[in-house]
Parts: structure tokens; sequence; C-alpha cells
């Protein structure tokens, strides 16, 4: 089943088309990764989805279930507020910079959502909150605030606050481009063991070798298009001169 | 002229100058944050109102916007609201004009948010209500606590315009009496008050601030 769905998605900025017209759809368990110089439209697509921007046109489907629609003229209709709200908890973003909430302690940061949103009790929300940071080993870490860590850990807490709320499949938004490559190390394999946990997971990055190594399917995006779809053997093994000279600056 | 009888009399004084601050900044600070919305409200009338209040309140002398409001109602409606009209009249007044100061205080912090805290709270299924009084506001609330401070202070001292409208603060106590014993006496000693009133609130809210320092 596909977790998500888009189709002929558009999207514009003042007179710049940065989405040109993109479909794709993730498997349940599956990992897609896109790739593409910067300005390419990646970001905007995770934005799109996410719904952090709103579509011109096309479709946005999760699980089935309709986010947006076009009308007859071809314009993005968005679902009620109270379906787009219930759709919101099938996904969670992890955001390049991280966005922790620095007034809350580490702990707070990933219970208060399943709290204040999902509405679950204080004590399940803190039981969740501490097995997701045993799992990414920051137990220890728990009442300290954002300020106090390195941005690899303000990066594994802002995963465990999107996993707290259990989402059905999890965006990354180039996660480890504000690390050094150091702690960019510790980010990729936490994404790993949760690729290798099935989690559902659409990832821009600009890590190659990640890429290659974790996606069971990649894209490389250029000018707001999809200019090619593939395994990882397929996208570094191709024949278009522009994704060998792109993945060549990086691989080197 | 004994100290006692003068300080006595001055105390009596500050009591109402303490009752104006306090009343004033009760409902300043929540009316403030109301006309920072309009003021950053999508809507183009609600903006241009709320522009056209800050800019005439931060505009024209308090003194004068007391007199308005004292004399407003009966000029306007023909209403006889009477003397003990005079001191809501006073805080009225004083609210109106410092919530226009705080107003632009509060914007100033909402606009300085990074939109990363909003666009979190949102994928993360906040409401707008919730993203507003759990992750912003508290996090505003630390970075206008210097700029509150200083306009607080001002209150103070701005407490002594009160006379216009014969409110016997403590100033006011502090000229009659410096006027019947033909001494300045009494006004250093106001000016001595209102200085340690002055130091308390400083100090008050640099412990706030301390206490706002866990984070970054």
């Amino acid at each position: 089943m596909n977790i998500l769905e888009i189709n002929h998605m558009k999207k514009a900025f003042g007179d710049l088309q940065v989405i040109k017209d993109i479909s794709l759809s993730v498997k349940e368990g599956e990992v897609l990764s896109i790739i593409g110089p910067s300005g390419s439209g990646k970001s905007t697509i995770l934005r799109c989805a996410t719904m952090l921007e709103k579509m011109d046109s096309g479709e946005l489907i999760y699980l089935g279930e309709a986010a947006a629609r076009n009308n007859g003229e071809g314009k993005s209709v968005y679902s009620s507020k109270k379906d787009l709200k219930r759709m919101h908890q099938y996904f969670g973003l992890v955001f390049q910079n991280f966005n922790l909430f620095p007034h809350y302690s580490v702990l707070k940061n990933i219970m208060d959502a399943p709290m204040a949103v999902s509405k679950i009790g204080k004590e399940e929300a803190e039981e969740r909150a501490m097995s997701l940071l045993k799992k990414l080993g920051l137990e220890e870490k728990a009442k300290a605030y954002p300020c106090q860590l390195s941005g690899g850990q303000q990066q594994r807490v802002s995963i465990a606050r999107a996993l707290a709320l259990q989402p059905k499949m999890l965006f990354f938004d180039e996660p480890t481009s504000a690390l050094d490559p150091e702690l960019t190390g510790e980010i990729l394999k936490v994404i790993k063991e949760l690729a290798k946990e099935k989690m559902t997971m659409i990832i821009v990055t600009h890590e190659m070798q990640f890429a290659r190594e974790l996606s069971d399917r990649i894209i490389f995006m250029e000018n707001g298009v999809i200019q090619e779809e593939g395994s990882p053997e397929q996208i570094f093994a191709t024949d278009n001169a522009r994704i060998k000279e792109f993945i060549g600056k990086f691989v080197g | 002229m004994s100290l006692d009888f003068m300080f006595f009399e001055l105390g009596k004084g500050f009591i109402t100058t303490v009752e104006i601050f306090i009343l004033t900044l009760l409902f300043s600070l929540p009316l403030g944050l109301l006309i920072s919305f309009g003021r950053m409200s999508k809507h183009f009338i609600l903006r241009l109102i709320t522009k056209f209040y800050i800019s005439v309140m931060r505009g024209t002398p308090l003194m004068l916007q007391l007199i308005v409001v004292y004399f407003g109602p009966y000029y306007i409606f023909g209403a006889q609201l009477g003397r003990s009209y005079r001191f809501a009249a006073v805080i009225i007044a004083f609210s109106l004009n410092y919530a226009a100061y705080f107003a632009e205080i509060y914007r100033s912090g909402i606009e300085s948010m990074p939109i990363g805290q909003y666009e979190a709270a949102k994928v993360l299924g906040y409401t707008k209500v919730q993203t507003f009084l759990k992750i912003i506001l508290p996090q505003v609330i630390k970075r206008i606590l210097p700029a509150i401070t200083n306009e607080t202070i001002t209150l103070v001292k701005d407490t002594s315009l009160a006379f216009v409208l014969s409110i016997v603060e403590m100033f006011t106590t502090a000229k009659q009496i410096a006027a019947s014993e033909t001494t300045i006496m009494p006004l250093m000693v106001a000016g001595l008050f209102y200085y340690i009133f002055n130091l308390v609130v400083a100090l008050g809210m640099e412990q706030i601030e301390k206490k706002l320092n866990y984070y970054r």
C-alpha cells in the first residue's frame, strides 16, 4: 500500500515555478531519497507534502485519503481542517536545523506533542519519550536543554520528537546539512536503524554514499522536475551526463 | 515640620502611587498583547486602526490623554461621572497609553521569533492557540523582558502625572508639603522613594530574567 502519493504537484513562488510537475509515491517500508542541486525544488516537495506550503495544483494522498485533490480547473483543493488534522498524524518531519523548542527540556520536547496533540496521558508520554531516548542513546540527556547539546544530539532529539507521535512515515529535510562530518555519521546511523525497522522515509540529502546504501529508490531532481528515478544501482550507473557530473562532485 | 509627619503623608501618597502602578500594569500588559495582534493582523482595516491608535497614544502627551479620558465622557455624551471617576480615569488613561507601548514591544518580540518554531509546531500538530501559548509566548517574554523593564520603570515615574486629575499621589503630597513648609526636602525624599521603588522593580525584573536564563 502507498503511504504517500503525490500526483502532478505544481508549486510557484511568485513568477518562479519551483515544482513543475512532480508525481511520486512511497510504499510502506520504503526509503526514497531525493537528490539534486540546491534550488532544484527538493525541499519544496517536502514542504508541500507536509503541508507547510500549499501546492498550486496536484493531488496529495496519504494512505488512500486525499489531503488535496484537483478541482475542475486543475487547482489543488484541500480537505477540511478536521481531516487534515488527522492526516497530520500520519507523518513527521525532521528539519535541517532541528527546530527544537529551546525553552523545553529534551524530555518535554518529546513528550509535549503526544500530550497536547494526541492527548495521551503524562505517564505514557514520558514512557514513550524515555524509551525513544534510550534507543537513540540520549537517556542521560533527558533533563538537559537543547542549547546544552551538540548539533548531532539535537538532531537525534528532533528525530525522537517526530517518532513520539508514532507517524506512518518520516520526512527528512537535509538532516545532516547543519552538522560536521563526525556528527553527520551519528545521524546517518540513526536513519539506517530506522530503515532496518522498516520505517517509511523520504530523505532529501546531499549524502550520496548514504543515499546509495540506504535507499530503495532514488530520485534525481533538477529545475523542478524529476530528471531520473530508479534504484541506487540504476542512478549511480546512469548514462545521463548531468547526473554523473552531479554525483561525481560528491562522491569524488 | 516633623519628619514623622512628612514620612507619614508621603507614605499615604506612595500607596496611591503603587496602586496606579499595579493597576496600570495589570490592564495594559494584556491589552498591549491584544493590540499587538491587531497590529500584526492579516486584516488591513484592523492593522490600520491599531497603527493609528498606537501613533496617537505615543504621539500625544500622557497628560493630555488623562484630561481627555476624564472630561471626554462629559463632552461627548454629557455623562456626569462625578469626582469618584477621577481615579478610574487615571487608570484607564495610563492603561490605554502604556498598552500602546507594550503592543510594540510584544510585536518586536513576536516578529523576532524564527519561523522554524512555528513550522515545527505545525508539523507536530499543535493548534495555532497551543503554538502561541506553549511555544511562542514563553520565548517572546524572555526576549522582551529588558524592554518591559524600561517601560515599567518609566511608569513608576509617570504616576506623578495623576496630579492633573487631582489624585493625591506621592509627588503631589511632596509638592504640597514643600509649598507649605517652604523647603524642597519633601521633594528630595519623594525622589528617594521613587528611586528605591524603581530599584526594587529593576531587581525583581532582573530576578525573572535570571530565572529565564536556563536556556538560550
